[in-house]
């Protein structure tokens, strides 16, 4: 292939002598360069792939923690005089008795117990700060669950406050001068009794993969967010998808090769570059004022997406359509097939790979988009986990983007934790794409 | 009765006469298919297809319209002198009456409201009576004269096929209003803002000073929208991301394709996918405070001064974020390439790494020029990196060391601060994204014009 | 493939199913606007959504001019009925409301931000006057050893902090702060650049007679690459300048309490006082000069309609939550005045109307 250079003289003067030194020379330097070749091919991978693995690393180390959170012991009198008695209260009254019951009442006498120097208005106040103001809720719903705790005494763990959370989990430096940190001595010298006192303990916590989102870092979880990006994923899939695929089906094996097709195949290449709030600004003319649909709702952050991945789908649609030989469909139209046939039972089968490949670049693309989604009100703080398509949500890059600019320190490891899941999702649906690839891949 | 057992009927509907209709068809002949024009199941799409096109349409008629006509007509229900107020009112009024409905008289004790949520709760549900008896009478309509149409020599096929490539162009047209919409949705503010700032001066002005032209008494300074900076920083930035993703992503590909054995491509392929689904916040705390740092204490080592937020960061993590675009849609071009052109290269004696650039590589450049152009187009696209680790300095400059800002970051920028909304300085977002529009549409054209020009189409 | 169709069918019908719902009114509080007042807000909802029947307002973070142009859009269960602003409306949004039939807007000034400079525990302890802030980072400056003036500005020739005041270190000037689309710049360039400029003779004057040339002197902030424009995470712009010693950062107050192990606040002065550092009271009561009002509008109209409207607002100015022990506080909000408080608290309660004089 490289031999032009070989004058023709040379070439008609009988076969080549490929032994000659110069046709050694030529050969060995032909390897060399597939070496060459090879070994940069070979480093492409490499790096991209130590690149993945330092930034999963990084993700890793910051977020690990996120997943484990700091909660004290401690006894708790279910005190039949603040909470009412179940046995001679309707179960409403008791209900609603317990509901306005001040909780932290209880948390009060019990620390009081443990710290009894500890008097003062200021002084109690920092104390109940070592336990999370989601406590009180925890406790309530103890209640309710079982009200048969009336009078008793049971040891509880509670969740501690995302300072003190901090401190366990050694991101405060305790070493500074008292004013230079949050967590001042006299919280930690009641700390060191709890922990002599072998009450406080670092678990799991499920909370932060089935909890909505708080604004206590302790108490926030990724579940509404996860939800939401569920909903808005699967309107995104079902509406890009198809109309993706049956646009690149009609312009690769359809579509007149004139001027307007010209027009709608640059157009689409073109939509991939808007930068992505311009989609929101779209999103939020016509779907919300003129179709009315509601503001900060799956189906509509769905639909701006959908306009999103659409030129990616059609884009990795039509390569891969346009990839399959046209000997297939020589083949199958003189066997009698319409073109419709042999389209969609030749050409698509034989592109299904590439267009899966596509349709998840761009769904890993939607995944990850937040910028749109400022625009019809989905970068928002909401903490009911949505319940349909119509509901108020957020999804998961928004969440991210949320905490990673909250002020509380505790916040950061809650953002890696974050990513972690997003992209356990982003891992699973690619390996759906190896799997879909290794069951259609074809060769020819 | 809900609008979901509306759609489930309708769905039913059209299985059971796809289901019915292809029975009889094969009736009519007495099992030897061979006589029909059509196969037996065309018979029954076509069917389908009659009895669920028409149904869906009355439905999504009732869901867009319905709520809309129904709150109209419990409007004029109401006592004047509880209508007789501004429009605006009125839509409160119907919020009173919607919340009605859902809590009952929890939430209201006005009379008229209760009455009036009453009269909606029951139109609702005559409504959706209405709709389900219609798409019922519809269903059957369709059922019926694809039924009484059924015999042999029905062309059957040839009509599905119809109204399937009818759906595909329909398809691709959306694109075409996506487009429409877009620009509609940027020219309308976009012509707003060059009342007051003169285009020339934004297209070819060569400062973009948001602090003065964003003082809001102080209407849009000369020389404050000079938007080349911008531009340029975009350019600097895509250019260094693409120089980085461009090589990378292409080797990746060909050695994927060429060298590497299957496990090895069936597990690296989907694991360079990640990087294109991490998102892109990420990317920015990894910019700003991984590699930018590194750069400085770098630069500062060879005696070179590297701003501490600087284009070449940026442009570094991004061109890793698009890796994934470039090498993936090239892989899969790559493959695509018919092996007898391969193994024709390889039986002339060619080396691999020959066949690949002189023969793979050319097969394949549609694909791989496609692919390097939605790589570009997430680069211009993307906001966060740059916001992150290059900062929000408009700066005209070609040295990758300095801070610069781009189009996009500056978008989302005007869109999301705290000046006033309708001011002409925020109006600027818009004329930048027009801009923006029209630059990549130009690139796109000349991308298109070049492959058309060499591209190579064998088998 | 035609199992595929299969899935794809189930998965159609399964999303009708999620979307069939009837009549859906707004019977949750939606609240747009700043960014900065966004963490308050939160906060602020999800203690109304715990201690309430009512539900758990939802909040939106989208900068106080888009926020603003929504509010003002209209009335009605798809326009939200509370505005959070790190500024005053301004007349011409108001405008916009009135236009659109939100007649009765109500104001409730929540309490201040304070607005730090802030650099690495490492780095060399500094303090500054306005004076020499605005001396550092303005576009134009007064010619060195002058008092300025009409015809003696110059460019700002500026390059270490000694050359701004020989009692600062000779370290470069290299300040990290928000972008002029952020609100936080609008309130440093008003009570930090201009509040030095005006401690030049003459500038007063200007201001009176010349507006224009006044307010480029006295607000632009330089565009050579010393003063760099970050994004508008704070929590960025803290761990830069942990990591970059000789960079001083502007951002929020709440950050620096967060972070007050790592990173340490300037203190700043007033012309002719002694320098403040940003703490609680020293910002409450006005001594550090840098600090901006945080607001909330409600749309009057709304009330009664939307529920707990009225019990929200109650909420975020209630000595519960913007009081001096309240948990806005805790999360680094500077509350009002007692006295100041109690007329917004009684605002809300008479759903006092906003007239802009």
């Amino acid at each position: 292939m490289t031999e032009r250079n070989v004058p023709h003289a040379e070439l008609s003067t009988g076969p080549t002598d490929w032994k000659s030194g110069a046709m050694q020379a030529r050969i060995a330097r032909r390897y060399r360069r597939e070496r060459i070749f090879q070994s940069l091919g070979l480093g492409a991978v490499v790096i991209s792939v130590l690149f993945l693995v330092f930034l999963l690393g990084n993700i890793v180390k910051n977020g690990a923690y996120g997943f484990v959170q700091t909660s004290v012991s401690i006894d708790v009198t279910f005190s039949a005089d603040l909470l009412g008695d179940p046995t001679s209260l309707s179960p409403e009254a008791f209900t609603e008795k317990v509901r306005k019951t001040n909780m932290l009442r209880l948390i009060q006498t019990s620390m009081q117990e443990l710290f009894p120097e500890v008097k003062g208005r200021r002084d109690t106040r920092t104390l109940l700060r070592i336990v999370s103001t989601g406590a009180r809720a925890q406790l309530r719903n103890m209640i309710l669950a079982d009200p048969a705790l009336i009078g008793t005494t049971k040891r509880v763990e509670l969740l501690t406050s995302d300072d003190i959370d901090q401190v366990i989990k050694g991101n405060i430096d305790i070493s500074l001068p008292e004013a230079n940190r949050k967590v001042k001595d006299n919280e930690l010298s009641w700390l060191q009794t709890l922990q002599n006192d072998d009450r406080i303990s670092l678990n799991f916590h499920s909370q932060f993969l089935t909890g909505g989102d708080s604004r206590e870092p302790e108490l926030a979880g990724v579940w509404g967010a996860i939800v939401g990006s569920a909903f808005t994923l699967m309107v995104t899939l079902l509406t890009a998808f198809p109309i993706g695929l049956c646009a690149a089906i009609y312009l690769e094996e359809f579509a007149p090769k004139n001027r307007f097709t010209d027009i709608i195949e640059i157009n689409i290449n073109n939509l991939a570059a808007v930068p992505s709030i311009v989609f929101g600004l779209l999103g939020l003319a016509v779907f919300l004022s003129v179709m009315g649909m509601p503001r900060s709702a799956p189906i509509v952050g769905g639909l701006t997406l959908a306009l999103l991945t659409l030129p990616t789908v059609i884009i990795a649609s039509r390569a891969s359509i346009a990839a399959v030989p046209p000997s297939i469909r020589d083949a199958a139209r003189g066997l009698g097939a319409s073109p419709m046939q042999v389209v969609f039972h030749h050409v698509i089968p034989l592109a299904m790979p590439g267009i899966m490949t596509g349709t998840i670049i761009g769904m890993a693309r939607a995944l990850g988009e937040s910028a749109p989604l400022l625009m019809i009100g989905m970068v928002a703080f909401i903490v009911d986990i949505p319940g349909s398509i119509n509901d108020a949500a957020t999804v998961l890059p928004v969440q991210i983007y949320l905490w990673a600019d909250s002020p509380e320190r505790a916040f950061v490891e809650k953002t890696s934790a974050a990513i972690m899941v997003l992209l356990f999702f982003l891992i699973a649906m690619n390996g759906i794409a190896i799997w879909l690839r290794q069951k259609f891949e074809q060769k020819w | 009765m809900t609008n979901f057992t509306i759609f489930i009927v309708i769905a039913v509907m059209a299985m059971i006469s796809f289901a019915l209709v292809r029975q009889k068809s094969v009736a009519i002949v007495g099992g030897a298919t061979q006589q029909l024009h059509s196969l037996p199941r065309y018979h029954g799409y076509y069917a389908a297809v009659r009895v669920f096109a028409p149904c869906l349409f009355l439905f999504l008629l009732w869901i867009i319209g319905g709520e809309t006509v129904i709150e109209n007509l419990v409007v004029a229900g109401l006592p004047d002198s509880v209508k007789n107020v501004s429009g605006d009112q009125i839509s409160l009024i119907l919020n009173r009456i919607q919340l009605a409905v859902q809590h009952g008289e929890a939430s209201t004790t006005d009379a008229n409201i209760l009455a009036a949520a009453d009269k909606y709760s029951s139109l609702y549900n005559k409504g959706l009576w209405a709709t389900f008896s219609l798409t019922l009478a519809v269903g059957l309509l369709g059922y019926y004269l694809s039924n009484s149409r059924t015999h042999a020599d029905y062309r059957a096929r040839n009509s599905f096929e119809k109204t399937i490539s009818v759906a595909l162009a329909a398809s691709s047209f959306l694109a075409v209003v996506v487009t429409l919409g877009i620009v509609a949705s940027l020219i309308f503010e976009s012509l707003r803002f060059f009342q007051q700032v003169p285009i020339q001066d934004f297209l070819f002005g060569l400062h973009w000073s948001p602090q003065t032209a964003l003082r809001a008494d102080q209407v849009a300074s000369v020389g404050a929208f000079g938007s080349i900076p911008l531009f340029a920083g975009t350019f600097l930035i895509s250019t260094l991301a693409m120089l980085v993703a461009g090589p990378i992503g292409l080797f990746a590909a060909i050695y994927l394709t060429q060298y590497a054995n299957r496990t090895v491509r069936a597990v690296a392929k989907p694991v360079l996918e990640i990087l294109a689904g991490v998102p892109t916040v990420v990317y920015g705390f990894f910019a700003a405070l991984t590699v930018a740092p590194m750069l400085r204490d770098a630069g500062g080592a060879i005696g070179v001064d590297v701003a501490s937020e600087s284009a070449l960061a940026a442009g570094l993590v991004m061109g890793v974020m698009i890796i994934p675009f470039v090498s993936s849609l090239s892989d899969d071009a790559i493959t695509a390439v018919p092996s007898s052109l391969k193994d024709g290269s390889f039986a002339l004696g060619a080396t691999k790494a020959e066949t690949i650039t002189q023969v793979l590589l050319p097969a394949a450049l549609p694909g791989v020029v496609g692919a390097f152009l939605l790589a570009i187009s997430r680069a211009i696209g993307e906001t966060m990196i740059v916001v992150m680790a290059a900062g929000m300095r408009p700066n005209l400059t070609a040295n990758p060391l300095e801070a610069v800002t781009t189009v996009t970051v500056q978008i989302v920028a005007l869109l999301t601060g705290d000046q006033e909304f309708d001011s002409p300085k925020t109006l600027s977002a818009f004329a930048l994204g027009l801009a923006l529009f029209v630059i990549t549409l130009l690139l796109n054209v000349a991308a298109l014009r070049m492959v058309r020009k060499y591209r190579e189409a064998y088998d | 493939m035609r199992n595929f169709s299969k899935y794809a069918a189930v998965a159609v019908i399964a999303l009708f199913g999620a979307s069939s719902t009837g009549a859906f009114a707004q019977d949750q509080i939606r609240v747009v606007g700043s960014s900065t007042v966004f963490p308050f807000a939160t906060a602020a909802a999800e203690e109304f959504g715990n201690t309430t029947n009512f539900k758990t307002p939802i909040i939106e973070s989208t900068g106080t001019g888009g926020g603003m142009k929504l509010f003002c859009a209209g009335l009605g269960s798809s326009h939200p009925d509370i505005a959070n602003a790190s500024r005053r409306i301004k007349q011409s949004e108001l405008d916009l409301c009135h236009k659109n039939g939100v007649d009765e807007v109500v104001e409730v000034k929540i309490g201040f931000d304070g607005i730090v400079l802030a650099a690495s525990k490492n780095a060399e302890p500094m303090q500054f006057s306005l004076r020499d802030l605005y001396l550092a980072l303005a576009a134009q400056v007064p010619a060195p050893n002058t008092e300025g003036g009409l015809g003696n500005m110059v460019p700002n020739p500026y390059k270490t902090w000694n050359q701004v005041n020989p009692n600062l270190p000779s370290l470069e000037i290299q300040v990290l702060g928000p972008p002029p689309t952020s609100g936080t710049r609008d309130a440093f360039n008003e009570l930090a650049i201009e509040g030095g400029c005006k401690t030049f003779t003459g500038m007063k004057a200007l201001k009176k007679s010349d507006k224009r040339t006044y307010k480029a002197y006295c607000r632009g902030i330089r565009e050579d690459g010393v003063f760099i424009e970050a994004g508008e995470n704070d929590n960025l712009i803290v761990q830069k300048i942990q990591a970059n010693e000789q960079v001083i950062g502007i951002f929020g107050f709440s950050f620096l309490e967060q972070n007050a192990d790592v990173i340490q606040a300037y203190p700043v002065s007033k012309s002719g006082k002694t320098a403040q550092e940003p703490t609680f009271d020293a910002i409450s009561d006005g001594a550090y000069p840098i600090s901006r009002s945080l607001f909330i509008y409600g749309k009057k109209a709304h009330v009664g309609i939307v529920p707990g409207l009225q019990e929200f607002m109650a909420e975020m100015i209630g000595d519960n939550a913007a009081g001096d022990l309240g948990y806005l506080t805790d999360r680094g909000l500077i509350p009002l005045p007692d006295s100041e408080r109690a007329t917004f608290q009684s605002d809300v309660q008479n759903l006092t109307k906003l007239k802009l004089n």
